[in-house]
């Protein structure tokens, strides 16, 4: 159970990208997040595993309040939620391999990262992960030299490692072409299904959010707009989250 | 035609147009005064052709020799023609002789030189043998610059000079000496040729050792000094507080127990197999005890893994100084063993790292120990800090901040006591706590909601209360006597920093609180940006004067002023390259719990490997260029070289020096960017 209460940001140049918001999430859901470009998808994401530190308000999950977490006790929650991004965010000169233990680090203690070393369980973790996004051939290349869908597939084997109860996911197909966005969504769906993982996903198009999500909840600046169910979203609502003249794009 | 513009805005600005260029006018005006920029001097024909002389020696290098056989001949001149004839040596026909025409003359007077039976095809010069003995050697006339003419199939020449002042009264007697020198067998190295060698090699030696020990001190000090990975460590003042205090304390724990280890190490060490039983046992130890320890998974924190993770960090400390030890002790015996040729210079580069140990394992030790008990008491008392609430926080805040800004203001007025001009350290330290807690102060009184940015008022404040605290600070050190008499402060100054440090520590710490959250990084990266870029407006040059000081004239001295200026240059360039990295990775690694530690290792290493490398490069190509000239202040290489030769005037020879560098930079240049180009 996440809980988020009265959750503000406001960024040093006094953007209000938050206001306010309060929501729930039930363990096990599937969650699209939609909105413009800025509406704050992005903070909401990252103030949950605090890559950005709210202003006011308070984050708790599971009873523990991570937004008064110290660094230590940070550590320990981070490594229970996965995270992938729009720009994959691997490091592109290491290996697949390299790229898919990183996951593991919430689980390993800085003296074995300084000599890159790994236990034997967690190598073979890494390829069955890779082996669950389908790309276990792969395991030793560079990571700059795969595609973008399998960049992105390495991105959620990483955060498998991770063994997640919780997954954000920041715009994770946006730099995608529509048959990888779907193949992509197809693998975050499987974790949502098979391992009980509950899924946040923030999604530019309202086709994919009606596709896999369970819930949808609609951003416009800072504030909740919409918080129901995919298929409520009509015509009317539509204009409201996305301004009057937006014309609604399908991805098939 | 309007010679008034409608506009008074345009005639301003034109105005102002032309006072710009008044200025720039004068500033140039004055710059050629200062400079003392003189076209009479160019023009002065005896410097002129000073300068062609010397720049014709300097490009016609001594790099080869050729030996040669010599045969001589001898003429006399005399000063003045007074009508009295010249007596000339007697010569045989069958020998090399020499008629001059006329005999006599004055200063500037050309005089024909004539010579028969000289061996054939072969190279001659004319001398005027000095009263000392020194034989100075003539320009042709006929020949403008040259002093070697051609001796035909004949044996025979003919040539001009012209008489040089001759000593002594008019109708004395000098002597002139033709030379000719006949090559035998191939042309060779001159003897100056294999000395600049012989120094380029400890050249770019001196470089490559400078750069290669300021490597690694320039990259850990880059990511201290890089904004981004910096900006955002902030933590709480409390646990600030318990850091410093844990930083002495692990000093003095870490230089007794851990030193004892590493001095341990080193007796054993030396005795080799005593060294190398030791290290096998200690690693044997280390991977039993901590087998089962590390592969299991870090579980939440409880106390059983709090002292389990405390126990294999403390051993593997102990591990890594006990086998330094050992290495510098294995050196150390290798080094009694290993004298002759090849293996001797290793036997030194070894011995010398064993004494380096040697010297270093102590404050390493107490190093290591500062920073562990620091860290690990940080991390132990987290949680009772957070505990603490309300006014309990201010109270515990006065008290600790009494401690540590005593313990801080007293260590910076150990620093400030080393120097003069160091003096002024304490009270700018001083003045920022007073500027931070003034402006602190007017937050809280006149501030209920904080606002996003410092206001105007609290930015007032902050200068007042820097600007009042160094005044006040400066004056009770009495800093300015200090400064202006040049003597060094008593012993009284350090202890007067601390009580300073305990008034303003209290009142801040109690004013903010133990929950504050104070911004480490950031003072962290002012540190170190301020102490590299002062150490880079220092030329090598004169860091290589101090230097000669210390380690006396030779090679080392520069090594060490190339490595310092190397450290300062590097880590700027290094910082800047973190500060240009993906900051994508960084935030997926952090989000996977990685401590700080492992997302530098992890996030950002990888992506500054390629730059380093290039910039390292690029840093041994700049340090080859310095040391040519290091040499000049005495710290060995080349340029010690160069500046004896333009000393004694042998510019011949300096060509070949001059030449040598040249051709090294721009190979270097060349491959330097080669690599670079590979990497990048």
């Amino acid at each position: 159970m996440l809980k988020i209460e009265n959750l503000t940001k406001i960024y040093d140049n006094g953007v209000r990208a938050l206001d306010n918001i309060s929501v729930d999430f039930a363990d096990g859901e599937f969650v699209a997040l939609i909105g413009l470009s800025g509406s704050g998808k992005s903070t909401l994401l990252r103030c949950i595993n605090r890559l950005i530190k709210p202003t006011t308000g308070r984050v708790v999950w599971d009873g523990v309040d991570i937004s008064a977490a110290t660094d230590e006790e940070m550590r320990l929650i981070r490594r229970r939620i996965g995270m992938i991004f729009q720009q994959f965010n691997l490091v592109k000169r290491s290996s697949v391999m390299t790229n898919v233990l990183a996951g593991r680090l919430g689980y390993t203690s800085s003296a074995w990262s300084f000599i890159n070393h790994f236990s034997s369980e967690d190598k073979t973790a890494a390829l069955n992960a890779l082996e669950r996004v389908g790309i276990r051939d792969k395991a030793y290349t560079r990571a700059s030299e795969l595609s973008g869908g399998q960049q992105q597939r390495v991105g959620i084997a990483r955060a498998l490692m991770q063994d997640p109860e919780l997954m954000l996911a920041d715009e994770p197909v946006a730099s995608l072409d529509p048959a990888t966005s779907h193949s992509v969504m197809k693998y975050l769906e499987l974790l949502n299904k098979e391992d009980g993982i509950t899924v946040l996903c923030s999604l530019h198009f309202l086709s994919l959010a009606r596709a896999y999500a369970t819930r949808v909840i609609a951003l416009k600046d800072g504030r909740i707009e919409f918080d129901g169910l995919p298929k409520d979203i009509d015509e009317k609502r539509f204009k409201d989250i996305y301004g009057e003249d937006a014309v609604q794009v399908e991805i098939h | 035609m309007n010679f008034f513009p409608t506009s008074s805005r345009s005639a301003l600005r034109r105005l102002f147009t032309i006072g710009f260029v008044v200025v720039v006018f004068v500033v140039y005006a004055y710059g050629f005064k200062v400079t003392d920029v003189s076209l009479k001097e160019t023009q002065d024909p005896t410097r002129q052709s000073s300068v062609q002389r010397a720049m014709r020696e300097l490009l016609s290098p001594d790099i080869f020799d050729q030996d040669t056989t010599t045969e001589d001949a001898f003429a006399n001149v005399q000063k003045e023609c007074t009508g009295t004839a010249t007596e000339q040596p007697a010569h045989d026909e069958s020998q090399p002789y020499v008629q001059l025409s006329p005999d006599c003359g004055a200063r500037n007077d050309i005089i024909t030189v004539e010579g028969f039976n000289f061996p054939i095809n072969s190279t001659g010069r004319v001398f005027l043998i000095r009263p000392s003995g020194e034989r100075q050697p003539f320009d042709l006339v006929n020949d403008t610059g040259n002093t070697i003419f051609d001796i035909d199939g004949h044996g025979h020449f003919q040539t001009q000079i012209a008489l040089p002042t001759l000593r002594g009264d008019a109708g004395s007697v000098h002597e002139i000496q033709v030379e000719a020198a006949v090559p035998v067998g191939l042309p060779y190295f001159s003897g100056t040729t294999q000395t600049v060698i012989e120094k380029m090699v400890e050249t770019i030696f001196l470089a490559l050792i400078a750069t290669t020990l300021a490597l690694p001190v320039a990259a850990f000090l880059s990511f201290l000094g890089a904004h981004n990975l910096m900006r955002d460590i902030r933590i709480p003042l409390g646990n600030v507080f318990i850091m410093i205090v844990l930083l002495p304390v692990g000093w003095a724990i870490g230089q007794t127990l851990l030193g004892a280890v590493g001095k341990l190490g080193l007796d054993l060490g030396s005795g080799l197999l005593a060294g190398i039983g030791g290290s096998v046992a200690a690693i044997v130890i280390f991977g039993s005890v901590t087998r089962g320890m590390s592969r299991a998974e870090l579980k939440p924190q409880g106390i059983e893994g709090r002292v389990r993770e405390i126990i294999i960090s403390v051993l593997l400390l102990v591990l890594i100084v006990f086998l330094l030890g050992v290495i510098g002790g294995v050196g150390l015996w290798l080094s009694e063993r290993l004298t002759d040729g090849t293996a001797g210079a290793i036997g030194y580069f070894l011995g010398t790292v064993g004494e380096l140990i040697q010297l270093i394992i102590y404050p390493l030790a107490g190093v290591i120990g500062a920073f562990y008990l620091s860290s690990m008491g940080t991390n132990l008392t987290t949680n009772v800090l957070k505990s603490v609430r309300g006014v309990q926080s201010h109270i515990a805040g006065g008290v600790m901040g009494a401690v540590v800004g005593g313990l801080v203001m007293a260590g910076v007025g150990v620093i400030g006591s080393m120097a003069a001009l160091f003096t002024v350290i304490p009270p700018i330290v001083a003045g920022i706590l007073g500027g931070a807690i003034l402006s602190r102060l007017y937050e809280w009184r006149f501030e209920p909601v904080r606002p996003l940015h410092r206001s105007r008022g609290s930015f007032i404040m902050l200068f007042v209360g820097a600007v009042a605290t160094f005044l006040i600070t400066a004056n009770v050190l009495d800093v300015l006597h200090i400064v202006v008499v040049g003597r060094l402060p008593s012993p009284d100054f350090v202890i007067t920093s601390g009580i300073i440090g305990v008034i303003l520590g209290a009142v801040g710490g109690a004013l903010v609180g133990l929950h504050a959250s104070f911004p480490m990084g950031d003072v962290l990266y002012n540190i170190t940006r301020t102490i590299l870029n002062a150490l880079r407006s220092i030329e090598p040059l004169i860091m290589g004067i101090v230097f000669v000081i210390w380690v006396s004239i030779g090679p080392f001295a520069g090594v060490l002023a190339l490595t310092l200026h190397s450290i300062a240059s590097l880590g700027k360039l290094y910082s800047e390259q973190i500060e240009s990295i993906d900051l994508g990775p960084i935030e997926a690694i952090q989000s996977t719990g990685a401590t700080r530690l492992q997302t530098i290792i992890y996030a950002v290493v990888p992506q500054i490997i390629p730059p380093y490398i290039s910039f390292t490069m690029y840093r041994w190509d700049i340090n080859v260029r310095m040391s040519t000239i290091i040499g000049f202040v005495g710290g060995g290489g080349i340029g010690f070289l160069l500046q004896q030769q333009i000393n004694l005037l042998r510019y011949d020879q300096a060509g070949v020096a001059v030449l040598a560098i040249a051709i090294v930079v721009s190979v270097l240049d060349y491959l330097s960017a080669s690599i670079r180009e590979r990497f990048v």
